[in-house]
């Protein structure tokens, strides 16, 4: 019945979108009856005939900002949750600068990196790092310390407690942390592309959106979309399969 | 407190004496000495800038406060409401929003109400999620009770609802002005003509390194402040109830 229902408020969004859309500027508004078209177009590589190599090009981005988010985010939180001083001194600064917007440190990373790809990736880890961190952190303090006291007496390195005693003791804490860190670092990515690209899917946004070329922005977005809650489902069944693992 | 002072004193002092030796380009990383001579040339206009990017922040959370808890209350309230919404709630709250900001500055134009439509939207998910999640989980025996005392619709919203909801009403204050700020950030840079952000652009643009470091420490301080008296405000509330 609430799918019937749900069903039914995504048709009656569609057709107000289009009753909407054909009474306003063409220009401006794009009603479904014409993005589908244009979406068409933009998948016979017809609009954009280079198109594939701008997803790559952006879904390489995140792939690489995500992996050094979450080797730099299990390093860090490992080591600020493993040595407790670590943490009461560097962990109050990492959430300080987590209240920061982050979007604040995209002007220096641009300057940096410049406006290849490299700004992205920088921009996308920032974003992906810290949910991680924070999470590993949190994670850490929630496993039992005498476990860590058992395994260290019983001669285990702190590479080793932390992969047999802490991982599997914080996992449902770490995967919700490596998941928002995936949907952060693929906006960082996006957001990056956004405000200043050469290439890539925002570089490409931006190009229809600034020859006003409505239609193909819709479509661009609807592509983009899907590479976005594609990211998103994968990480909910990697979520979902640890929280089975763990019990 | 004093370790965290000190080592903030030696990463700059690091930074200060790799910029020095030249290991590091100054075109790209000048050192802080330099970042800090460059404060007086920069604080007039940076000053303006932050005033005008504060301001915006405040519209878009005043309306994204205003509008999420309104929403939150009618969505929380009413179970069928929650049940078939929820899953379009949160699917509009994980979109990136960037992907519709090239359409709202093609609608509004360049100037204020893009950024403060934009913040506002930033703003209102999180305000949202967090309100209607503690409507809908306020303890049902509270309002069997009130009710069989025959308190009136809005005698519930008023005297069980409301303060039962406030906790997350204060950590929906407290998130949501990051968010704001994020997005009005995001259209200064994007297409402003004022504020920090277009700011911060045009000092990237124009290789203008020691005000870029100025200008972004002016808005992260201004940010954990902002962050901070809110959880000064929160203590002091929850201290009160």
């Amino acid at each position: 019945m609430t799918a019937l229902i749900r069903a039914a408020v995504i048709v009656a969004g569609l057709a107000a979108w289009e009753v909407a859309a054909r009474v306003g500027s063409p220009l401006l508004y794009v009603p479904p009856s014409a993005a589908l078209p244009a979406l068409r177009d933009l998948l016979l590589l017809r609009s954009y005939p280079d198109v594939l190599e701008h997803l790559w090009l952006t879904i390489g981005e995140i792939l690489a900002a995500y992996g050094l988010a979450v080797a730099a985010g299990l390093g860090v939180g490992g080591a600020l949750g493993l040595y407790r001083t670590l943490g009461r001194v560097y962990g109050p600064i990492l959430a300080a600068l987590y209240a920061v917007p982050a979007v604040v440190w995209y002007p220096s990373l641009m300057l940096f990196f410049g406006l290849d790809a490299a700004s992205k990736v920088a921009f996308g880890f920032l974003l992906g790092f810290f949910p991680i961190t924070l999470a590993v952190l949190a994670g850490i303090r929630q496993v039992n310390p005498q476990l860590v006291t058992v395994a260290r007496a019983f001669g285990a390195g702190p590479l080793t407690v932390f992969a047999k005693v802490l991982v599997p003791g914080m996992l449902f804490t770490l995967v919700g942390g490596l998941r928002t860190g995936l949907a952060l670092s693929v906006v960082g990515v996006i957001v990056g592309e956004i405000l200043g690209s050469k290439a890539g899917m925002g570089a490409l946004i931006n190009h229809a959106y600034g020859l006003l070329r409505t239609a193909d922005y819709v479509a661009l977005v609807v592509v983009t979309l899907v590479v976005i809650v594609a990211a998103d489902v994968g990480a909910s069944l990697l979520e979902r399969r640890a929280r089975r693992w763990t019990g | 407190m004093g370790l965290q002072a000190a080592s903030l004193v030696v990463v700059l002092a690091a930074w200060e004496g790799l910029a020095r030796a030249g290991w590091v380009d100054p075109l790209f990383v000048p050192a802080p000495s330099a970042v800090a001579r460059s404060v007086p040339s920069l604080a007039a206009v940076a000053l303006a800038g932050l005033a005008d990017t504060l301001a915006k922040t405040a519209m878009a959370y005043a309306v994204s406060i205003v509008a999420g808890v309104a929403a939150g209350l009618v969505l929380g309230g009413a179970r069928v409401l929650d049940d078939t919404l929820r899953p379009f709630v949160i699917a509009l709250y994980g979109m990136p929003k960037i992907l519709v900001l090239p359409w709202i500055v093609l609608l509004l134009g360049y100037g204020t109400l893009p950024a403060v439509v934009y913040g506002a939207l930033h703003g209102f998910f999180p305000v949202l999620v967090l309100v209607s999640g503690a409507v809908r989980d306020v303890d049902r025996h509270l309002l069997t009770v009130a009710r069989a005392f025959g308190a009136r619709p809005w005698q519930l919203y008023l005297k069980v609802v409301l303060p039962a909801i406030v906790p997350a009403v204060l950590a929906a204050l407290r998130l949501g002005v990051v968010f704001c700020l994020l997005g009005v950030l995001v259209v200064e840079m994007f297409a402003g003509v004022r504020g920090m952000g277009s700011l911060m652009g045009a000092l990237a643009n124009g290789f203008r390194a020691p005000e870029l470091f100025a200008a972004t420490a002016l808005v992260s301080a201004a940010s954990i402040a902002i962050v901070l008296g809110l959880d000064a405000l929160n203590e002091r509330l929850s201290r009160w109830r």
